[in-house]
């Protein structure tokens, strides 16, 4: 069959004024079948975008060719026949609505294409009836969400009667639960119109639904294939700067630790994941390795600490371990664990949030409750993760916490300060470092330095005082002397988002609001500024990490505050968060992928713990819990003669536990 | 919330005035201006206003919302009322101290200020009250196409006043942002005198237009991709047509025209 998209050692280079020449992409050849989706992996400025846009004539090849369903996108009398054919969502959902009406927009394809009103009329209703929002038709468009604003965009498409889709980042913006919806959409249009589906994305879990992955980068592709096959090479997909899937890292973290290699294919989904532990295991225990392990061994430790889960049963095994010392769970990672062993016995409670309540416009037509009764406290030192989908009150709240908006009922107090007060309102906002989601947005000083500055200066300290913290900002988020000197325009992406981090961090905030530092970034992007956190914690300050991404929020905090419609729907520890998965269904949250995996691997190994929160943990976990199992299994058989100078064995195994883990870490860095 | 703000003062009802094509209410505005303009005398200035008053009653809006569209233009009415009642000379009527208060310049200090009152009612009445602005993007189009063959940009205008029109609830939201971004920063744009507002409002606009241009860019980038090419060749959802009322509207409309015409003739 002839392919429907046909690249042959296609390059395109931009050429920019006062810098190198860029190559985008790199002879690049592949070829997509009709009907097929594909997923393009690869970082921010890899290629990616520029190689969507020359499958859909938005840009013409330099050298080699591209045939869109028989048509060469260089030739001018094939453009818009190609893109018609082509529909393409982009990453901002904002700057893609032309219409002033929901209707006018999904229009705006058939009218360019000169059909006959009434053709336009049918096109525009049906595409609307498709995404599910007839109903908003008559609207503006800011009057949608962010995922409907993307199913907008897709109508618009719809309506041009496209045979391919192309989403160039099209999820990067929404949170999990309207990604997961837009996908769903555009499944059920593989599914009912047979489009050809390109998926540039960052997110892994995505590239699994597709039927074949390229993975991208400076331009060239690198890896290619099934999915599975794509992931199962995870020391070049990390290298990439790009992730695999939570369930093939747990996987790869499980075959390094226990040394055995895995098969082609066999992470291929979650239960083929599942299958191929036990089977790892299995062989382990077999050539009797495992035990090496778990003789000396971190992952023998009896039972994790159910801390604070009080329906949770109490693991067999467990009960020769009921002294107060072992309140620290193996499974925190480094810096939780740190935090918890310094954590003094009065924390002081920084934040102090009681009974909030706020209305939007209140008394008119368009009031609407943003918070209410929200109630809550931040300890110093801590970092506490704020989580909920779009519109949940995240945003109203965490500017509460600074004085940008006025506390209507109830009280906001910070270091004793009353948020309420105007004169008390100043100090609080030099306590309180506010960065807002996309914080590039706010860069405008002529320097990267003196953007930095602004802060410092406002807060009336002289010159050398204002250098010295501008230095020490950018030091912590890594940029270096010479970028100082720079435009702050003139940086990439991500490094402005750093420049104007660091313009927040020089306030020297006693509590940092991060409100979703890495949107929009790819993963190792998102890892390197999660590290920032984690680092400021570190120095002291205490942070508040707003995300919509469970796995994160998972990886990052010692507490979690859910919020839903305006609500504290649940806060806590994250044991005690994740213990009822009921709840944060009903905030339309999931659990962290680490956490579910665990899950299911309860039906195979059921003394496992479910509260790992980073496939590392989870590697170990499984481990533990085989290894306490096969025992079991092995005492049961045995006489109970023995029995108490084995649970006296136990204990002292457990006390080596913490410090094992620790060498695994290291020599697993070292490895790496 | 910023984003919900709706642009103009559409005032939502079904009137006649509503029903009407743009193109009918942008051209009897213009009659009206027209007429405005053309009457010299109080007495076609009060027929003016009467059916001033009879276009209100046909818009089923307030009449208490229409003159709500005086507000902004109060300081210039009141202006354009004293110059001229102080300035133009005739038979004293009054006199306040050096000033002096003539017949002839209460007449025409009562006529300029009915006449921009008057203009300023029918503007809002026409085109922002009953009309959605892009309806009136639409029937400017639509009117001033003709004009195309002589390389007016007819279509780009009403493009760009439409794309502006969509974007602005987008970029006011944009604008509170970066405020409390640099706000959270120790900007200040409340106190301090003129300059270090002036200066404040710096660490807004910079980021307010580099977040404009990209979109600017972004959009021209998602228009191409659907398909825009210019307006030749393009068709459009909702097709503008003149329907009965609009003709006996127009008819009436002439025919007022050509009544007060010759009435303030009359007058003269």
């Amino acid at each position: 069959m002839k392919p429907f998209i046909e690249l042959d050692s296609v390059s395109f280079t931009y050429h920019q004024e006062n810098a190198q020449p860029l190559i985008a992409v790199d002879h690049v050849s592949l070829s997509i079948q009709k009907g097929q989706h594909v997923a393009i992996l690869g970082r921010n400025g890899s290629g990616k975008s520029t190689l969507a846009r020359l499958i859909n004539a938005l840009e013409q090849p330099d050298e080699g060719s591209v045939l869109v369903d028989g048509l060469l996108t260089n030739l001018e009398e094939n453009i818009w026949e190609i893109r018609r054919r082509c529909g393409m969502v982009f990453q901002n959902p904002d700057n893609q609505i032309i219409g002033t009406t929901v209707e006018e927009d999904v229009a705006f394809g058939p009218e360019n294409l000169g059909f006959a009103q009434p053709k336009i009329r049918k096109a525009v209703d049906e595409a609307l009836a498709y995404v599910g929002l007839s109903d908003m038709a008559q609207k503006p468009p800011h009057f949608l969400s962010g995922g409907q604003k993307q199913k907008l965009a897709i109508a618009g498409i719809l309506a041009m009667r496209p045979a391919c889709l192309i989403l160039d980042e099209a999820t990067s913006m929404l949170d999990p639960y309207s990604s997961d919806e837009l996908m769903k959409l555009v499944h059920k249009l593989i599914k009912d119109e047979h489009l050809t589906v390109i998926n540039i994305t960052h997110n892994m879990e995505e590239a699994l639904l597709a039927d074949f992955v390229y993975v991208m980068s400076e331009g060239k592709i690198i890896l290619s294939g099934k999915p599975a096959e794509v992931f199962d090479q995870v020391e070049t997909v990390k290298s990439l700067g790009l992730d695999v899937p939570v369930h093939c890292d747990i996987l790869y973290q499980l075959s390094s630790m226990l040394d055995l290699p895995l098969m082609p294919q066999e992470t291929a989904d979650w239960s083929k994941a599942c299958h191929a532990a036990v089977r790892l295991l299995d062989q382990s225990e077999a050539a009797g390795n495992i035990h090496l392990l778990s003789d000396q061994s971190v992952f023998n430790k009896p039972g994790l600490v159910q801390d604070g889960s009080p329906n949770q049963p109490e693991p067999s095994g467990s009960a020769a371990d009921g002294s107060k010392e072992e309140k620290i769970p193996l499974h925190l990672t480094e810096h939780q664990q740190q935090a918890a062993e310094k954590k003094p016995k009065n924390p002081e409670a920084i934040v102090e949030v009681d009974g909030l309540t706020y209305t939007y416009t209140p008394g008119t037509v368009l009031s609407t409750d943003a918070l209410h009764d929200v109630s809550f406290k931040v300890f110093r030192g801590e970092l506490l993760g704020v989580i909920g989908h779009s519109g949940s009150g995240k945003s109203t709240l965490i500017q509460h916490l600074n004085g940008l908006l006025r506390t209507q009922t109830g009280r906001v107090e910070v270091l004793n300060l009353d948020a309420s007060n105007n004169h008390d309102i100043r100090k609080i906002r030099q306590h309180v470092g506010l960065v807002f989601q996309y914080p590039e947005h706010q860069l405008f000083e002529e320097t990267v330095f003196q953007d930095i500055a602004f802060g410092p200066k406002r807060l009336g300290l002289d010159m050398n005082q204002v250098e010295q913290r501008v230095l020490k900002a950018a030091r912590i988020v890594s940029l270096s002397e010479d970028m100082l000197e720079r435009s702050p325009f003139e940086l990439s992406g991500g490094q402005k988002r750093r420049a104007a981090i660091a313009g927040v961090l020089a306030m020297e905030p006693d509590v940092l609001i991060m409100d979703e530092p890495a949107a929009g970034l790819d993963p190792a992007g998102r890892d390197e500024l999660l590290g920032y956190a984690a680092k400021l914690r570190e120095m002291g300050v205490t942070v508040i990490l707003v995300s919509h991404s469970m796995d994160d929020i998972a990886r990052m905090a010692d507490r979690v505050l859910v919020l839903n419609e305006g609500r504290v729907h649940a806060y806590g520890t994250l044991d005690q968060i994740f213990n009822d998965d009921t709840a944060l269904k009903a905030a339309g949250l999931s659990l962290p992928r680490p956490v579910a995996f665990m899950r299911m691997m309860k039906t195979q190994i059921s003394s496992i713990s479910e509260y790992a929160y980073t496939p590392e943990q989870a590697a170990i976990e499984l481990i533990r819990a085989y290894c306490a199992q096969t025992a079991d299994q092995k005492t049961e058989n045995q006489e109970k003669d023995d029995q108490k100078t084995a649970g006296r064995e136990k204990a002292s195994q457990t006390k080596d536990c913490r410090e094992l883990a620790d060498q695994m870490k290291a020599g697993d860095e070292h490895a790496r | 919330m910023l984003g919900n703000i709706s642009l103009g003062r559409f005032y939502p009802a079904e009137s006649l005035l509503h029903q009407l094509d743009p193109r009918s209410k942008i051209l009897s505005a213009i009659a009206m201006m027209f007429l405005i303009f053309m009457s010299q005398s109080l007495w076609t200035m009060l027929i003016l206003a009467f059916i001033t008053f009879v276009f209100v009653g046909l818009s089923k809006v307030p009449f208490k919302t229409v003159l709500s569209g005086l507000k902004p233009m109060i300081f210039i009415l009141v202006f354009a009322f004293t110059i001229n009642l102080f300035t133009v000379t005739g038979d004293p009527l009054l006199e306040i101290g050096p000033l002096t208060v003539s017949d002839q310049g209460l007449l025409t200090a009562l006529r300029m200020a009915s006449r921009l009152a008057l203009l300023i009612l029918n503007t809002t009445l026409f085109l922002t009250l009953t009309t959605t602005p892009i309806h009136v993007a639409d029937a400017m189009e639509s009117l001033l196409n003709p004009l195309r063959r002589i390389g007016f940009p007819a279509h780009e205008m009403a493009m760009m006043m439409s794309i502006a029109l969509r974007f602005v609830p987008t970029l006011l939201e944009e604008t509170d942002k970066i405020m409390k971004a640099q706000s959270s920063r120790g900007a200040d744009y409340d106190t301090g005198g003129l300059i270090t507002k002036a200066r404040g409002l710096v660490s807004v606009l910079i980021p307010l237009f580099v977040s404009a241009f990209k979109r600017a860019e972004d959009l021209a980038v998602a228009m191409e991709a659907r398909c825009y090419r210019g307006g030749e060749g393009r068709t459009r959802l909702k097709v503008m047509a003149y329907q009965q009322r609009d003709i006996w509207f127009g008819a009436v409309m002439a025919a007022l025209v050509v009544l007060v015409l010759l009435a303030s003739y009359a007058i003269g």
